[in-house]
């Protein structure tokens, strides 16, 4: 510090010493820093927190959170208590969103693509550059009439800025917008759209349930919303009454590991056993309906003794099965990513809607519930196999990235990096140079969820309709821009058709707009405030819309003729003879890395996996039976190879993995996506075949066998030590008396 | 001058004689219902942004010193492919009869009126006495002045101080939020209200398997949860009398009985 300095530090007095303390830390000269907190913000008083109700965007889930600020700065994330999806509580993913906001490597400036594309060679730019550049672009391709074959590829959108992307491709005259993510559930919400008629994911009402039989959903970690689902978990058990779990997954998941019977059914046999566990309820009579005809003779080559080989589930549990979720009642069949991941996934999510029909779940307190909100349509004919045809073929004349990676999500066979390097023109609207941003000819730096606006309906939801609010928290840290904003100041640029359908001056004006619009509209909103203007204050305190309700049951009907067309044929596909490749691979989200988006948070780094303790890195699950078998000690480096290419990752020994099967996280092996990403662990995403369903979009994850090789010592940093109590003691058990 | 030293240490030694309480002020007690824990680990996060808790690297934690205040174990039992894992969070138990409190030889960590095992950060100098006398392996050492790369550091809580090299710190309880509630129940001239206080691994469980009061308090959730069939604390063949109350997870086949 100058001597000036000190004397004005002096001189600033008790409150201006003790702010410049504080202040000080944020790395500019403490001089800079005296006068501001003299004359602070209004709504700064230094050493007092005040909370914003906001969204939380960490995942798809759609959380209320409440942001804990104190001092212009975001302190911590929690749960909205007053939210009905999240009800106050947050996971790891959403808490560590604080870690994404200052985040040492977000994208501070506009950037140009100076090196090749791929590289990351990048030089700043500034905003005005950039969106000249982005407007010259533009224009250029509606000049040359290619307008139509611009595409936008964002993150799913449920929200007003899904209603201004969807207005500025429509004003510009194209119809591709493909909204993608790893974790979509399209082959869930296809089933249900085909068997039930219902768009979007439906509610399951876990706490009201009294036997829950998950196909690989591991909804204690990943899966959907697992706040809400966890919450739903908690008063399944010590409720009213205490709800039994069956998992059938090859691999035992977080959730898995808290159910109480795993059924380690053949990987790609999961429809199968479903069809077999309906067919027993329908053979024994449990099932009572009108249509138990129609079902006899439908699920009649499902028999569990014909079954029982090919999914390596005995015929006394399938029916045992069978009785317990009959007699149970609430009870309630889920399909997750475990049964949704192979290629017969749309024929699992089927056979999960007949069972749910003939335990009576479908609308049933206890059991899969609609959420009568709009979460938007699905066009399923937007997967990404379809976008990357597109670009391989020419026919993409520009590209608009909004924090979608599929460049990390999809297999090398998918070629998602040469389409992308096919595209003339790519600008990417993201936080952070992802993988494939990487591509793009310039980056506009957004954004995250903490200083913007926007607003979004759950999905899957509660049960009954709620929309949350998301407002900006804090200032922006970096020099960037809300999204919205720069398609509205773009659309303004381009003029014409696409200027005139997006007139809001501001994005956050657009958002209030919308619920202005809704207001008009909403009797109930209506009838909450006076004026507008005092519904919106509500809203932005509350942190959203809903009415206190509980979800009501309604009639949904599965007929057995609509679902006909769609029931599994066999095992699953997987790619690979078993000869050459003696093992089944499955992959799943890793805990908190999720689809790779968790990967640049050192907190959730280093944050334990639940099932193998695992930090700052990937591994490779495989039964110490198989291990033995090929001389593989924990900790060895194992290259693990497909028909389409390998990866090498550590073995960990897990004993909860059939000795079939290999298993892998996704989420780590970045080669972008900043410090704390890079170069850690391997993408097993790579070495699959890209086997996209033309009906849902969905790829299948689980479709290929592999082979192992031990290559050497690794290095795998995990936390536990002894995984044995040895009569310690530590957790300790009754039995149920039931 | 070393009569008054020698006054100040007896005084001092006094805090860790079991039973110089003769009742807590307040018995904070957190209840953890195994059967609800789904073994998330929210609570971890929670923790680490609450507390300002250090991101120590994979160097770091391969020598094992990674810093969480609650972490997770797992245990594992049989063998493919009736194999069971099971989850528990542990913090520090925060012993009536803690065993860390007996060696220190600076007094840096000591009972408080309100059942808690205090650590004087400024005291500690880093003999690791605790650490070795935890049965819990709760104790955390700062090998190292650890930092975040600008700018993470704005997260930083200021209710809590960051630590530095050669300090022991441990789980608090979250005291700054205890301390919080009980400045404003005294301000408001009336006692501290159960749910009032929340650590903020209690405040984000999900589950809702964690429950925080005081035991003191007859009308406390963690009191009518204190007489549950299903408590047991952890190692409690120590006699530490630990003041984490665990509820025993419920095995076997389901049911409709609660323990």
């Amino acid at each position: 510090m100058k001597r000036r300095d000190f004397l004005k530090f002096i001189g600033a007095g008790g409150l201006g010493a003790a702010a410049g303390f504080i202040f000080g830390r944020t790395g500019k000269p403490p001089g800079a820093k005296l006068m501001p907190v003299l004359i602070p913000d209004d709504n700064i008083t230094l050493g007092l927190a005040n909370y914003y109700s906001s969204l939380c965007t960490q995942c798809g889930a759609g959380c209320g959170i409440q942001a804990r600020v104190m001092d212009g700065r975001v302190k911590k994330i929690e749960g909205n208590p007053g939210h009905p999806v999240s009800k106050g509580k947050l996971c790891a993913l959403g808490q560590a969103g604080v870690q994404s906001l200052y985040n040492p490597d977000r994208i501070k400036t506009p950037l140009k693509r100076r090196g090749e594309r791929g590289t990351g060679d990048y030089v700043e730019i500034s905003w005005d550059e950039a969106l000249k550049a982005v407007t010259a672009n533009l224009a250029e391709i509606e000049k040359q009439k290619k307008a139509d074959k611009l595409f936008l590829l964002t993150s799913p959108q449920r929200g007003s800025l899904g209603g201004l992307m969807r207005g500025f491709m429509a004003g510009i005259g194209s119809a591709n917008i493909h909204e993608y993510e790893l974790s979509r559930y399209l082959n869930l919400q296809y089933a249900n759209k085909v068997s039930m008629g219902l768009d979007g994911l439906p509610y399951y009402d876990i706490a009201n349930t009294r036997y829950l039989l998950s196909f690989g959903a591991d909804f204690s970690s990943t899966w959907a919303s697992p706040v809400n689902m966890s919450y739903g978990y908690g008063q399944m058990r010590q409720g009213a009454h205490r709800g039994k779990l069956v998992q059938v997954e090859p691999r035992m998941s977080l959730t898995g590991a808290n159910a109480d019977e795993w059924v380690p059914a053949r990987p790609g046999s999961e429809a199968i056993l479903a069809l077999a566990i309906a067919h027993a309820i329908v053979e024994k009579g449990w099932y009572k309906g009108a249509d138990a005809g129609a079902w006899r003779s439908l699920l009649g080559r499902y028999s569990p003794k014909d079954v029982q080989e090919m999914t390596d589930v005995s015929t006394e549990r399938i029916y045992s099965i069978a009785k317990e979720i009959s007699s149970n009642k609430p009870s309630m069949v889920i399909g997750g990513d475990g049964l949704a991941s192979y290629d017969n996934g749309i024929s699992g999510h089927v056979a999960v809607n007949i069972l749910n029909h003939l335990i009576g779940a479908n609308g049933a307190i206890g059991g899969v519930l609609p959420n009568d909100h709009d979460s938007g349509k699905v066009d399923f004919k937007r997967g990404i196999a379809p976008f990357n045809q597109a670009a391989l073929s020419g026919n993409a004349s520009a590209l608009i990235v909004h924090n979608a990676n599929p460049a990390f999500t999809t297999p090398v066979a998918a070629k998602t990096g040469e389409a992308l390097r096919k595209i003339p023109f790519i600008v990417s609207l993201t936080s952070f140079m992802d993988e494939t941003s990487v591509y793009a000819d310039i980056i506009l730096p957004i954004h995250t969820g903490l200083e913007d606006w926007g607003d979004d309906t759950p999905s899957p939801g509660v049960g009954f309709p709620v929309r949350t609010i998301m407002q900006p928290v804090v200032t922006p840290v970096y020099d960037t821009k809300s999204a919205g904003d720069i398609f509205l100041s773009v659309a303004a640029s381009l003029g014409g058709k696409t200027a005139s359908s997006l007139k809001a001056g501001s994005f956050a004006q657009y958002v209030k707009d919308s619920w202005q619009g809704a207001y008009a509209k909403d009797r109930a909103m209506a009838s909450s405030a006076l004026t507008f203007e005092e519904f919106w204050n509500n809203l932005l305190k509350k942190g959203g819309w809903w009415t206190d309700q509980e979800p009501k049951k309604r009639s949904i009907n599965v007929s057995a003729q609509a679902v006909s067309a769609y029931l599994p044929q066999g095992q699953a596909k997987f790619d690979g003879k078993d000869t050459d490749y003696p093992l089944y691979l499955v992959l799943y989200q890793q805990h908190g890395m999720r689809d790779g988006r968790g990967a640049n948070l050192p907190w959730l780094q280093e944050l334990a996996d639940p099932t193998t303790t695992v930090v700052w890195g990937s591994w490779v699950d495989i039964n110490p039976k198989t291990a033995a078998s090929r001389g593989i000690k924990e900790g060895d480096l194992v290259t693990v190879e497909s028909p389409y290419g390998k990866v090498t990752l550590p073995a960990y020994l897990y004993p909860a993995i059939r000795p079939d099967t290999v298993g892998m996280p996704i989420g780590q092996g970045h080669s972008a996506y900043g410090r704390f990403a890079r170069s850690r662990g391997a993408n097993p995403i790579e070495i699959l075949p890209f086997k996209e369903d033309a009906r849902s979009g969905a790829y299948a994850l689980n479709s290929t066998r592999v082979r192992l090789s031990s290559n050497g010592k690794g290095n795998m940093v995990k936390i536990e030590g002894s995984t044995k109590e040895l009569g310690r003691g530590i957790i300790r058990t009754v039995s149920s008396k039931g | 001058m070393s009569g008054v030293l020698k006054t100040i240490g007896e005084r001092l030694k006094a805090f860790r004689v079991p039973g110089y309480y003769k009742k807590y002020d307040h018995y904070w007690t957190m209840v953890v219902d195994l059967d609800k824990c789904n073994g998330c680990a929210a609570c971890t996060v929670a923790c680490y942004a609450e507390n300002n808790i250090p991101v120590v690297g994979d160097d770091q934690c391969a020598k094992g010193r990674v810093f969480n205040w609650i972490r997770l174990e797992k245990y594992v039992e049989g063998e493919y492919p009736d194999v069971k894992i099971r989850h528990i969070p542990i913090m520090c138990q925060q012993c009536s009869k803690a065993p860390c409190e007996t060696g220190c030889p600076v007094y840096a960590t000591y009972h408080n009126q309100d059942g808690l095992n205090v650590q004087v950060y400024n005291r500690c100098v880093g003999t690791f006495t605790c650490a070795t006398y935890c049965p819990y392996d709760v104790r955390r050492f700062n090998w190292h002045t650890y930092t975040q790369e600008k700018p993470l550091e704005q997260q930083y809580n200021p209710d809590v101080t960051v630590r530095e090299m050669g300090v022991m710190e441990k789980c608090t309880f979250c005291i700054q939020r205890i301390r919080a509630a009980k400045d404003k129940a005294k301000d408001e001239g009336r006692k501290v209200q159960d749910g009032e206080v929340k650590p903020a691994c209690v405040q984000t469980c999900p589950t809702g398997a964690m429950i925080f009061g005081d035991l003191n308090d007859t009308g406390s959730e963690v009191y009518k949860l204190a007489s549950n069939a299903r408590t047991y604390r952890l190692l409690d063949d120590l006699n530490t009398v630990p003041s984490v109350i665990y509820l025993k997870k419920v095995s076997g086949n389901g049911g409709t009985t609660h323990g």
